[in-house]
């Protein structure tokens, strides 16, 4: 019967109706626009203060001289004082295109990918671009869920790539 | 700080634990440098309403432990490469929070030494807040 599939695969809800529902069925039917997927679009520049990065590594409690030290890290191999590397989430930046996701009724940050490149240094003016990667519907134990995935590119003055970052925003029904 | 080296780790190590105990000023500290108004991370009055016992910790401020945790560990001539975390429970100032990386794979890829870790954030209740992988570079002693 149903209910003994379903314990087969995860990936498939029966509904009140009884009918099988998957995860693309799913999309098939949400509410979104997907021609904005895929679409890279400028979203800023963010000024790195020497005293934020220090301000926030302190929060953090962190001892590095690297980033609380700025003779130590002068002379240190990066010249200047580094931020932590997860200091790109403090940037306020524009939000980039939005794909509208109509779904459930609530929304939250389910996680975060970095990849790193190069150091953010004091000083450094960073620019930020954002595309919306991917939206897809995923079922567990607690119901459907459907992710919207945001990559943000950061690029210091000279060129170089520092950082890519992908956030996952889910939206569901709230708890019952 | 002592220098750790690709000679000196092997498949199921340890790494941490990093013992990290937020107060409620350091979460202020925070969110003043972030500029964020956020309710559930300001206020208890809005973090109450959203169904928490009082203001929580931004998920990027927990996972940015995991980044202390493995930037002091990999030292000043290793780099962390690559950070990825499912936000599973939320934490809150005064939770006590044990953050720790085990090593699950060791490869030399293009004369890099990288280290494949597991990494989580366990609190006082023993449950996972944060859980994710991770990819540090190392130097050789050689």
């Amino acid at each position: 019967m149903a209910s003994a599939q379903c314990t087969q695969a995860s990936a498939i809800i029966v509904s009140k109706g009884g009918f099988m529902t998957t995860d693309q069925d799913v999309m098939d039917n949400l509410d979104y626009d997907s021609s904005v997927v895929g679409v890279e679009v400028d979203v800023g520049t963010h000024k790195v203060e020497q005293e934020d990065i220090i301000a926030y590594a302190k929060a953090l409690g962190e001892t590095s001289p690297l980033y609380l030290d700025e003779a130590a890290a002068k002379v240190g191999p990066h010249g200047a004082i580094i931020a932590p590397p997860l200091f790109y989430n403090l940037f306020h930046l524009e939000p980039g295109l939005d794909p509208k996701v109509n779904f459930g009724t609530t929304g939250f940050d389910a996680g975060q990918h970095a990849e790193f490149f190069e150091p953010i240094r004091a000083g450094d003016t960073i620019s930020a671009k954002t595309q919306v990667s991917s939206v897809y519907a995923k079922t567990g134990r607690t119901g459907t869920m459907v992710f919207t995935v945001r990559r943000t590119t950061f690029t210091n003055q000279r060129g170089e790539k520092a950082i890519v970052m992908e956030r996952r925003n889910v939206r569901r029904d709230i708890k019952k | 700080m002592s220098q750790i080296y690709i000679e000196d780790v092997d498949l199921g190590d340890d790494v941490g634990p990093l013992v990290k105990e937020p107060t409620r000023n350091q979460l202020n500290a925070f969110t003043k440098v972030w500029g964020t108004s956020v309710g559930r991370f300001t206020s208890d009055e809005v973090a109450k309403s959203e169904g928490f016992t009082g203001v929580i910790l931004p998920g990027n401020m927990s996972m940015a432990f995991l980044g202390q945790l493995l930037t002091e560990w990999c030292g000043y001539e290793g780099k962390l490469r690559r950070l990825d975390v499912d936000f599973r429970r939320s934490v809150q100032p005064g939770d006590k929070l044990n953050c720790t990386g085990i090593i699950t794979d060791i490869e030399v890829v293009e004369q890099e030494n990288q280290v494949t870790l597991d990494v989580f954030i366990e609190t006082q209740k023993g449950e996972r807040a944060l859980q994710g992988t991770a990819m540090v570079v190392l130097p050789s002693k050689s």
